[in-house]
């Protein structure tokens, strides 16, 4: 079901979108614009609780620590970004 | 203390009495104006509630008809006031979850839209927060004024709501009570099972709330749950940048620091530092920090590592040892020996407080 319906899969390379594009604005600033990498497919998600309706399939997006902010730990930042905030990454412009 | 988990190297233990104002002042502020304030807004612009009806109610309002009923400090000295503003806030958080979406049907509102009307995505809706000035006396006396004044409008507004006919009093009344049940904190219980039972651990690894509704515990259905396991290469923790959601129809509400600004921005701009700026960890540097930024239908909490010495002990015993900061990834597990401790300081396992939708 999740990847029937999710386009991205675990392990593709992703870029961010810098402009907000309609849909869900629950991206936050500091990844926009920014390389990462798809690490878990979530799928459309019902949440009854904190929304009407359903929003476009769901990732979970690793980023390098380096890659979202000025601190070089090799530590990470996982976050959860909807599919109309993202597009493919050519391998060449890959961050790892 | 009343309605609180105590093992919070953030707050310190009860006799850090500034540590404990602090954060009251900050989760009271955070209530009113994330959490009723903007509700009252919402209801009032699409006429649900007028400015007139809360006249009307605050006229009306009759001391026999008032839900919060709070008793007296039990005694003069300091510690006995610091406990008893905890139990007042209490209180007023419980009051907001009597008029929360759930209870009320006129308030036909989701968590998306309390987040436009408090300005989570435009700065121009915020409501702006008190700051907290004076010596610590002052600040009590200061904070229990503020808590008289927010009360006196939460239980105007629940007047307000039954003058209306969007509710009945016979139904508030049963759900204040429901509120007041004592429940063991499902976080202790959750984790020490996992320590102890394989098949579980893969199963709530994998399947998340799935194994939480099989194992009976009590759960809303606040997104879709992913735990996250620590080990000796990975530390998780978890933050919400954009607001502050976490799992809390399962785990009760978060610390205050987990709602504030300081710890929303440097968790993801230097976690090292703000583990060990803030909390007084050192995570050793063969050991990956996995920040989990909770921003949209899934809620995270961190499986932490059982500590050593525990070999042979109870799941119950077990319980004990897990803190509030470990399921963020903001402390550890408490060893049997800090756990003794922590208990002689007055700590309790108790429930976090409740957290309203």
């Amino acid at each position: 079901m999740e990847s029937a319906t999710s386009k991205y899969r675990i392990g593709d390379a992703v870029l961010v979108a810098a402009e907000n594009p309609t849909g869900n604005p629950r991206t936050p600033r500091y990844i926009r614009g920014k390389r990462g990498v798809i690490s878990a497919v979530h799928g459309l998600l019902e949440n009854v609780r904190d929304h009407r309706g359903i929003h476009k399939p769901l990732y979970t997006v690793r980023f390098d620590l380096s890659e979202v902010s000025s601190c070089d730990d090799q530590d990470s930042v996982w976050v959860d970004v909807h599919e109309e905030w993202l597009s493919s990454l050519p391998p060449e412009e890959r961050n790892y | 203390m009343s309605g609180k988990h105590n093992h919070k190297a953030f707050e310190g233990h009860m006799h850090d009495f500034e540590a404990h104002i602090r954060a009251v002042e900050e989760d009271l502020e955070y209530y009113r104006a994330k959490r009723f304030e903007p509700r009252i807004i919402y209801l009032i612009r699409r006429g649900v509630v007028t400015f007139s009806d809360l006249l009307k109610a605050r006229v009306a309002l009759k001391r026999s008809n008032q839900f919060f009923k709070l008793k007296r400090p039990q005694g003069k000295n300091i510690e006995a006031r610091v406990r008893y503003l905890e139990e007042w806030l209490d209180e007023y958080v419980k009051g907001i979850a009597l008029v929360s979406a759930r209870a009320v049907e006129a308030m036909d509102m989701v968590t998306e839209d309390n987040r436009k009307e408090r300005g989570d995505y435009d700065d121009f809706f915020k409501i702006k927060k008190k700051e907290h000035h004076g010596t610590l006396e002052e600040r009590m006396v200061n904070v229990e004024q503020d808590l008289k004044d927010y009360q006196e409008l939460l239980e105007v507004f629940v007047q307000a709501l039954i003058g209306r006919g969007w509710s009945t009093r016979e139904q508030l009344q049963q759900r204040w009570q429901q509120l007041h049940e004592e429940r063991p904190w499902a976080g202790g219980v959750i984790v020490a099972k996992a320590w102890t039972d394989p098949a579980f651990k893969q199963a709530l690894l994998s399947t998340g709330r799935e194994a939480l509704r099989e194992m009976g515990v009590h759960q809303g259905k606040v997104g879709k749950l992913v735990v996250v396991e620590n080990t000796d290469k990975i530390h998780n923790v978890i933050v919400c940048t954009l607001c502050s959601c976490y799992p809390y129809d399962i785990l009760g509400d978060t610390p205050w620091w987990y709602k504030h600004e300081s710890y929303r921005t440097k968790i993801v701009q230097n976690p090292r530092a703000c583990m060990r700026e803030m909390f007084g960890l050192e995570v050793p540097a063969g050991q990956e920090i996995r920040v989990y930024d909770s921003t949209s239908d899934v809620r995270y909490f961190v499986l932490p590592q059982r500590p050593g010495g525990t070999e042979g002990m109870s799941e119950k015993e077990l319980a004990k040892l897990v803190t509030v900061d470990s399921l963020i990834g903001a402390g550890y597990a408490l060893d049997p020996r800090q756990q003794e401790e922590a208990e002689k300081l007055g700590a309790t396992s108790e429930a976090p407080r409740v957290r309203p939708d």
